[in-house]
């Protein structure tokens, strides 16, 4: 199964296949060990206009329907979830600067990722994951401009991105309503990386602090109004988990793909393992878990495309496909049995690469908060 | 030369007749045997192998001047001869050339042109290659015939050293020449003689780097053998094309082939599918190299590799 | 300079191809390619554009199946495309000649240079090139690696059996390609959308002035007495041991047994 899309698109998703079987899939697997960022692929990727696959059409975009994105983000997950990590932190950037930036903003940040360029989004702090409330970094006012200072922490594309979409507080007294979002160009004085995370999983994407000392930007650099923060980047994320459930769907149909091709070739007493009812009853379990991931995803682009809300869709799609992910890899690994262990075979990085699923763009325990209260509701 | 017979170009350099091109008289020997045809050869340029092409079993050698080589001008010349004598059959060594040689003289005869034979049928057809080696076709010309023959298909014919023939200088008026070859450069100097190879030890992508396919080079070394590769060994620049065994390089028959991380596409095996004992070492227990290796060993061909090197010391000393 | 790329859709040459119940190679399960050596020469069609001017037109023999083919090409350098609507060509000749006659309508103006792939993955006969030149009386260079303009003509780099040759000819001319050491590119999402609005022309053979009798089934200088699978051989044991040094213990046994060490 897969996403049902335009059937005019479908040579786009071949030739992203192609690319992703090509130059993806093996190449990646050297890099997970060395944990080197692939700048090459990226390259690669960028001059096919992989990286402006959402960019809206009215900002120089190709147009291309959220479905197909999704189904293209999907093989790009299969081939390997560092990739996709890279392209969503990108298109998670570019979200923010759609939902709250000027028109002069929003240009800017599609015309960067349209010439192959990455996006960045910096929330997260040492101290302000899921509370993002706690957020330590400000921003002062001074004449024009803002002085940013403060340190983000595991922001994915952290030191490759050519914008950087960061939040910081303008007046902490107000505590979250007192956050304000900015969108800063590499290169700005005062802003600056620092080491590459040494990660478990999704190896190939490029995760970093990103520190602002003294960082001064023009005042037009702030999206919206002062305060504002706080909210787009909740409606950011809203949008954006949707994708990130999107990659975990990849991961967890690659577990199906590779627990398949397996089983039917490996034999024990005299047969293929595959013809072993317990197993193809694993085999259905995983088809079940992932083809129900992938239409909730279906479901809250559709809710999207409908300009209906889709919050609560979008936290279980993420929430579940995440889960899913993690899921459908741990039964890989034990249908390939002590090979699945091995780092010779596939199967173990998709455990790695499927744990952050649940981690990152909001625990699957906050997921559960909002999927909970929006059930509930006040009372 | 006889009208309606079976004309050979043999191909020479510095007057050694090319082995491709004694594999083409071998076909045009069978071809006579019966059809009851006389074979004449055709030396184009250097005619000092004359001699050689009879003791191989031309019955009449034509030898056509010219400086070098030219396409244009064999082409002519080839073209010329056909029409001269009728021939029913012209054959040439599968070499590049010898493949472009036949295709024109064929459009300019109105013969059917057949390409890469393998071999022959007890009625006269032809054998060959399509789809990758997956399948084999047998063809035959409607009328006139130009046929190519495979490198490592047909043999040698036997030498006969007491075997004669007359010698005709043939004259080709030459002509403008379209496309001119200005300069040729050798880069591959060693020649790699895999069609008559005993042992071949052969690597493929699963040697995994250059250094690595090194350890193909010191097994062959050790055994006496050539080294063999698949495309893409090659494409990766861990040795050079005329390594190259398969549907693009050479069909190889050797006593004993050891394909080193070779995966074992179609386009591979049906070059040495004809081995005499094959032995595969592949780390996937389901490479398809393994459907046509009498030994296959499961395995890290890195890991493999240097331990069978010191079993074969060993054993040597 | 005006190139025109004639190019052929062959069953994917990843695939094994046996043979149907019918006798015939069973191809309907294989995905349609374009050939390789033709992407090579599209690719090499489309860098010498970019370097030195001109257009890129793709040609093709087949039916509407034919327009997924022409239309990859056009999402990765070619500029117009156009097919010849006829389904059946007797053989490499009659291609040729079908082929010659549409190249002399498919274009605009004529053409400076025609690209072939050296062979096809299939029929691999390696001769439509060099006869389509004979056909049209043009000079033909085979086994291109490299090509670049010269005094109004090409120079080519030709790969011979030990090296290069560099040859000359004048334009309009035929040269077929082989692998050169560069990959084809991939489509970009942009390209393969504006692909798909690009009109692909369609040709008859009455439209090309083409004659039946030289390319239809009585023109056909060569026929196939049969096909068949190659005769298959039987694998032997297979050593899978944990330790590796055991693993080549058996097998040295197995070949010093048959005298082969």
């Amino acid at each position: 199964m897969a996403f049902l899309i335009n059937p005019e698109d479908q040579d786009l998703l071949d030739s992203v296949r192609e690319f992703c079987e090509k130059e993806i899939k093996e190449q990646c697997k050297e890099y997970d060990v060395s944990g080197e960022w692939p700048a090459e692929i990226y390259a690669k990727a960028a001059e096919l206009g992989y990286n402006g696959l959402e960019v809206p059409e009215e900002y120089g975009g190709l147009g291309l329907e959220r479905i197909t994105v999704a189904a293209i983000m999907e093989e790009f997950a299969r081939a390997d979830a560092g990739f996709v990590t890279t392209i969503t932190a990108s298109n998670l950037a570019l979200k923010a600067v759609l939902i709250g930036g000027s028109e002069e903003q929003k240009q800017r940040c599609c015309d960067l990722l349209m010439e192959g360029n990455h996006g960045a989004f910096g929330l997260t702090e040492p101290m302000a994951g899921s509370d993002a409330g706690n957020s330590k970094t400000t921003a002062v006012r001074d004449g024009d401009e803002y002085i940013l200072n403060g340190r983000k922490c595991f922001i994915t594309n952290g030191g490759v991105a050519s914008f950087y979409v960061i939040t910081a507080m303008t007046d902490k007294s107000q505590g979250i309503k007192g956050m304000s979002v900015f969108v800063v160009e590499a290169g700005t004085p005062g802003l600056s990386t620092g080491n590459h995370e040494n990660k478990m999983g999704i190896r190939t994407s490029n995760t970093c602090d990103v520190v602002m000392e003294d960082c001064r930007v023009p005042a037009s650099a702030m999206m919206g109004n002062e305060g504002d923060g706080y909210k787009i980047a909740m409606k950011t994320l809203d949008m954006s988990r949707t994708w990130v459930g999107c990659g975990a769907v990849g991961i967890a149909q690659r577990a199906i793909d590779e627990a398949v091709a397996y089983g039917k070739q490996r034999v024990t007493f005299g047969k293929p393992i595959l013809k072993n009812q317990a197993l193809q009853f694993k085999i259905a379990d995983m088809e079940i878990r992932v083809e129900t991931a992938r239409q909730m995803v279906a479901h809250a682009l559709k809710l999207m495309d409908a300009g209906l809300p889709y919050s609560r869709e979008s936290a279980i799609a993420k929430c579940y496909a995440g889960d899913v992910a993690v899921q459908n890899a741990l039964e890989s690994i034990q249908i390939l049995g002590g090979y699945g262990y091995s780092r010779e075979y596939p199967v173990e990085k998709l455990l790695r690469d499927a744990k952050i699923f649940q981690i990152y763009e909001g625990t699957n325990e906050i997921q559960r908060m909002v999927i909970g209260k929006s059930v509930i509701g006040k009372f | 030369m006889e009208n309606q017979g079976i004309l050979v170009y043999l191909e020479s350099t510095d007057g050694q007749i090319l082995k491709v091109s004694l594999e083409a008289m071998n076909a045009a020997r069978k071809l006579a045997q019966l059809s009851g045809k006389k074979v004449g050869a055709v030396l184009i340029g250097d005619a000092s192998a004359a001699a050689a092409a009879a003791s191989y079993g031309a019955d009449e050698v034509l030898t056509v001047a010219a400086h070098g080589y030219q396409p244009d001008r064999y082409t002519d010349i080839l073209t010329a001869l056909c029409e001269r004598y009728d021939v029913s059959c012209l054959l040439l060594g599968s070499t590049r050339d010898g493949k472009e040689l036949a295709a024109r003289v064929a459009a300019r005869t109105g013969s059917g042109c057949i390409s890469d034979a393998m071999s022959m049928t007890e009625s006269g057809a032809w054998v060959r290659s399509v789809y990758g080696g997956s399948l084999q076709e047998t063809v035959s010309a409607k009328g006139k015939a130009v046929v190519t023959v495979r490198s490592g298909t047909f043999g040698k014919p036997e030498l006969d050293e007491g075997r004669t023939a007359p010698v005709t200088a043939e004259t080709v008026d030459a002509t403008p020449l379209r496309s001119v070859i200005k300069d040729a450069v050798q880069e591959l100097s060693e020649s790699v003689n895999l069609e008559d190879a005993e042992i071949i030890v052969a690597g493929g992508r699963g040697m995994g780097s250059a250094e690595n396919f090194q350890l193909v080079h010191e097994l062959a070394t050790l055994l006496g053998g050539v080294v063999g590769a698949s495309r893409p060994a090659i494409e990766d620049g861990w040795v050079l094309r005329n390594h190259q065994v398969g549907q693009s390089g050479k069909i190889v028959a050797p006593k004993l082939y050891i394909a080193c991380g070779i995966s074992g596409a179609m386009q591979h095996v049906s070059g040495m599918s004809g081995s005499g004992f094959i032995v595969a070492i592949n780390k996937d227990e389901d490479a398809p190299i393994f459907e046509v290796a009498d030994v296959g060993i499961v395995g890290n061909v890195t890991e493999i590799l240097p331990l069978l090197i010191e079993e074969v010391k060993a054993r040597k000393n | 300079m005006e190139l025109l790329v004639c190019i052929k859709q062959v069953p994917d040459d990843t695939v094994n191809v046996t043979m149907g119940a019918d006798g015939a190679p069973k191809l309907d399960d294989i995905a349609p390619v374009v050939n390789a050596f033709d992407t090579y020469a599209l690719e090499m069609a489309a860098r010498f554009k970019e370097a030195n001017g001109g257009s890129v037109t793709v040609l093709t023999i087949g039916g509407e199946g034919a327009v997924p083919a022409l239309r990859s090409c056009l999402s990765v350098g070619a500029d117009r495309a156009c097919r010849v609507e006829e389904a059946s060509v007797c053989d490499p000749q009659g291609t040729a000649y079908l082929l010659s006659q549409a190249s002399k309508k498919a274009g605009e103006q004529p053409f400076d240079v025609i690209f072939c792939g050296s062979e096809s993955t299939d029929a691999a006969s390696g001769q439509v090139g060099a006869q389509l030149a004979e056909t049209l009386g043009l000079p033909v260079i085979t086994n291109v690696l490299a090509l670049e303009p010269k005094d109004g003509g090409i120079s080519a780099k030709q790969e011979t059996e030990d090296g290069y040759r560099v040859v000359e000819a004048a334009c309009p001319c035929v040269v077929t390609i082989v692998k050169p050491d560069y990959e084809p590119r991939y489509p970009s999402i942009k390209s393969k959308m504006a692909a798909r609005k690009m009109p692909v022309a369609v040709l008859t053979a009455a439209d090309a002035q083409a004659d039946a009798s030289k390319f239809g089934p009585e023109a056909a200088k060569v026929q196939r007495a049969a096909i068949s699978a190659p005769p298959q051989r039987q694998s032997g044991v297979k050593i899978q041991e944990k330790e590796a040094a055991e693993a080549v213990r058996r097998a040295m046994e197995i070949m010093v047994g048959q005298k082969l060490i």
